[in-house]
């Protein structure tokens, strides 16, 4: 008895596995996504970052929805991307399940030469001449567009009032006196300036910039100039006065540390407005990076996330009329996008005129900033260009080397980097 | 007695359907040796295609890739013979990144490894709850790298005043300072080193239990009989006995530490800028932001090979000095 059973379990195991293998294979073989449902003939896949502030989310799903009602025939299933969104991005795009449609927040002109992403011109239609200068220049390569802007971000220094005021010390004008203003504003329980957690990410690109340097300019990377090389000599200044936060909980992007109090300027985005508001209520301002006092520009950094079309991918049409459809006609979204979550300048001077919330107050100061001083970051600046740059500048402002070799070092290997991009 | 033989029968019969030839039966037997076969092919097949698609053929193309100009692509075709390969040996960033792991290696082997033994000597003493106890230092083993660094760097080792590192320095009278900023004296090193401490040391302490545990009593009886005790029994009985467990304990250690990847990424991870202004890179960190960031496939996938034979060399080079891998004397 006992035996048969055995016997009969081993086959059972064995037409079990067989069952399982089969049903596994079908289960593989059939599309868990349904391919579109409710008869649309086309699945868009979109891919976002994970935003910071509450409700963007939601927003994009709502946008894709009202698509899909204008377009029946279009489907479109968004994807949020948490964490390291450039990393999976770039892996994912090196495959079948790629995203169609994908935003890029360092535009660079290695996916357009690579033919990674489908030229747009077809796309801006007359709308082009309503998107700012700065916005269209940024993605354009050989003069096509390769992408449309979604949002301006405006990166600048925020101080609050009140501490200022009570230490006496003026909004700082130059780099002298910003240098001044951190030290004087560091006590024995907190510091004057929070720039990164690492206090140099941000900041080494801000000085190269602010004090004439260049990053990248005409296929040329410029941060082993005598200028860079003074303005990273700076910027360990500020690292040896140690009046400069580091190691926050969050890091720059996040205006935590400044809202509540925990240092009196940062180093921070127009997106954070609403919550730096909501917290301090008018006790805020806002300035540019300031310029060295020889020869030097106020700095304030556009950055923004522009949605590209994978050319790559089996619907570059559809989605390419996504993209005209969302991006560059329906302002109402856009302006939307832009207001009601973070705040963020639509690329469109239209509708970033027709957005009520950057028509006063520091919200206004901010977008004066950008127009005035504003500069986006070149479109060669990716991490094997930019990395180079913040790895010398981390070494010398700890005292691990000479900056002028290290930058020079750096410049190289990252003119390496460059030219393969514009090969 | 009948019953007993009739079930020894059918269990035989049971166990190996196979065997039991009666008489020359040649035919019948390759019959049954293909149907053997059969089904070893049936079992093991969803394991075997599982590990060849997966693993295989992905290092194999890896290989490839390793030889070839890939950029922004993963496609074969561009061959650039051993062109990665001379790259990665000019790059200094690489090679210092080797010189970093091997230092975080010597520091962190010999801690973890003088820990676990101990506290498994001292668990094993243990009369009354030794289970709570064992649970008690094992459970950090379950915790991800990614959620200790986190713990890590957000509340242990933050740069706040009110920072846990920076509170209990401050009752000592330690000014406050960014734990993982700080770069002389090196007090990032703490940092990484007590996290891999933390979530590791359990899971060897455990390997040592079972090692103790296998240690017949009658050799202690014997050795007590003659008068050995304390510190004699340790060095004379104790720890030759654990050998084995010792020489894999340090194998794997090796192993875990050479690849070293998720601490320094979660700790040191600053945005956009990745971990590039991180004090220190492990090559994994450099082999990441190599393919990852800058998309070079090809010289990832080199550093790759070259990081796997540092790896392979060291532990038959460890095998050889510990005599890993041959019987008890």
């Amino acid at each position: 008895m006992s035996a048969r059973r055995t016997e009969l379990s081993r086959r059972g195991f064995l037409a079990g596995s067989l069952l399982f293998v089969a049903g596994a294979a079908t289960a593989c073989i059939s599309d868990p996504i349904g391919g579109g449902a409710k008869g649309a003939g086309t699945t868009l896949n979109v891919w976002y970052h994970a935003y910071g502030e509450a409700g963007t989310q939601q927003a994009v799903v709502r946008y894709a929805e009202s698509f899909t009602k204008a377009h029946p025939d279009i489907a479109v299933k968004v994807t949020w991307v948490p964490g390291d969104y450039a990393g999976k991005l770039n892996a994912s795009l090196l495959t079948d399940g790629a995203p169609d449609v994908f935003e890029v927040g360092d535009f660079s002109e290695g996916l357009a030469r690579r033919g990674q992403i489908a030229p747009l011109d077809d796309v801006y239609g007359p709308a082009k001449a309503s998107f700012n200068k700065t916005a269209l220049g940024y993605v354009t390569v050989d003069g096509k567009p390769y992408g449309v802007k979604m949002i301006d971000d405006v990166i600048m220094l925020h101080y609050r009032k009140s501490v200022l005021d009570k230490a006496g010390i003026a909004p700082p004008a130059d780099f002298a006196a910003l240098r001044a203003a951190a030290k004087a504003l560091t006590t024995k329980k907190a510091k004057g300036l929070f720039v990164s957690n690492d206090g140099v990410g941000e900041a080494a690109p801000a000085m190269v910039l602010s004090h004439g340097g260049e990053l990248v300019s005409g296929g040329e990377v410029g941060y082993g100039s005598p200028k860079a090389v003074e303005a990273i000599t700076a910027l360990k200044g500020l690292h040896d006065d140690r009046s400069l936060l580091l190691g926050f909980t969050t890091d720059w992007w996040d205006p935590s540390a400044f809202a509540q109090g925990v240092v009196p300027m940062q180093w921070c985005g127009l997106w954070a407005m609403p919550a730096i508001k909501t917290a301090l209520g008018d006790d805020f301002g806002v300035l540019p990076w300031p310029a060295s006092a020889a020869g030097g520009t106020p700095y304030v950094r556009v950055g923004g996330w522009v949605s590209c079309v994978n050319a790559k991918g089996r619907k570059v049409e559809a989605a390419k009329s996504f993209v005209r459809w969302l991006w560059v006609e329906q302002t109402d979204l856009q302006k939307d996008f832009a207001s009601a979550y973070g705040l963020h300048v639509p690329p469109r001077t239209d509708v970033a005129a027709a957005t009520g919330k950057l028509a006063e107050g520091t919200a206004k100061e901010a977008v004066a900033l950008a127009a005035r001083y504003g500069r986006s970051n070149p479109s060669t600046w990716d991490a094997s260009v930019s990395g180079p740059l913040v790895t010398a500048a981390a070494k010398a402002v700890r005292g691990q080397g000479d900056p002028a070799r290290l930058l020079a070092d750096a410049a190289r290997q990252a003119q390496t980097a460059v030219d393969e991009q514009l090969s | 007695m009948t019953t007993a033989s009739d079930t020894t029968a059918r269990a035989a019969r049971a166990g190996s359907p196979a065997a039991v030839p009666r008489g020359p039966a040649p035919a019948r037997k390759r019959r049954t040796d293909r149907r053997a076969w059969g089904a070893f092919l049936l079992l093991t097949a969803p394991v075997l295609i599982g590990l060849g698609v997966f693993k295989y053929v992905a290092i194999g193309w890896s290989l490839l890739l390793s030889f070839s100009e890939a950029e922004g692509t993963i496609a074969l075709g561009d061959w650039v013979g051993l062109d990665n390969y001379r790259r990665l040996f000019a790059d200094p960033a690489f090679g210092g990144s080797l010189v970093q792991i091997l230092l975080f290696t010597l520091a962190v082997v010999p801690v973890t490894f003088a820990s676990s033994l101990g506290l498994a000597l001292l668990v094993h003493r243990v009369r009354r709850g030794r289970a709570v106890v064992r649970t008690a230092f094992l459970i950090p083993t379950a915790v991800s790298y990614v959620v200790a660094s986190l713990l890590w760097k957000m509340s242990l080792f933050n740069g706040l005043p009110a920072g846990i590192a920076n509170t209990v320095g401050g009752w000592f009278g330690m000014e406050a300072v960014p734990w993982l900023q700080t770069t002389e004296p090196p007090l990032f090193w703490i940092a990484l080193i007590t996290l891999r401490l933390w979530l590791q040391v359990g899971f060897y302490m455990v390997l040592f239990l079972a090692g103790l545990q296998a240690v017949p009593k009658e050799l202690y009886e014997a050795a007590a009989l003659d008068g050995a005790t304390g510190w004699r029994l340790l060095r004379r009985i104790t720890l030759p006995m654990l050998r084995n467990t010792s020489v894999a304990v340090l194998m794997l250690q090796f192993i875990a530490a050479f690849q070293a990847f998720d601490e320094f990424y979660n700790l040191f991870y600053g945005g956009i800028s990745g971990t590039s202004s991180a004090p220190v890179q492990t090559p994994l960190l450099h082999l990441y932001n190599t393919a990852m960031g800058a998309q070079n496939y090809g010289l990832g996938s080199a550093g790759a090979f070259v990081l796997t034979a540092l790896i392979v060399l060291v532990t038959l080079a460890q095998g050889r000095i510990t005599g890993f891998g041959r019987g008890e004397e």
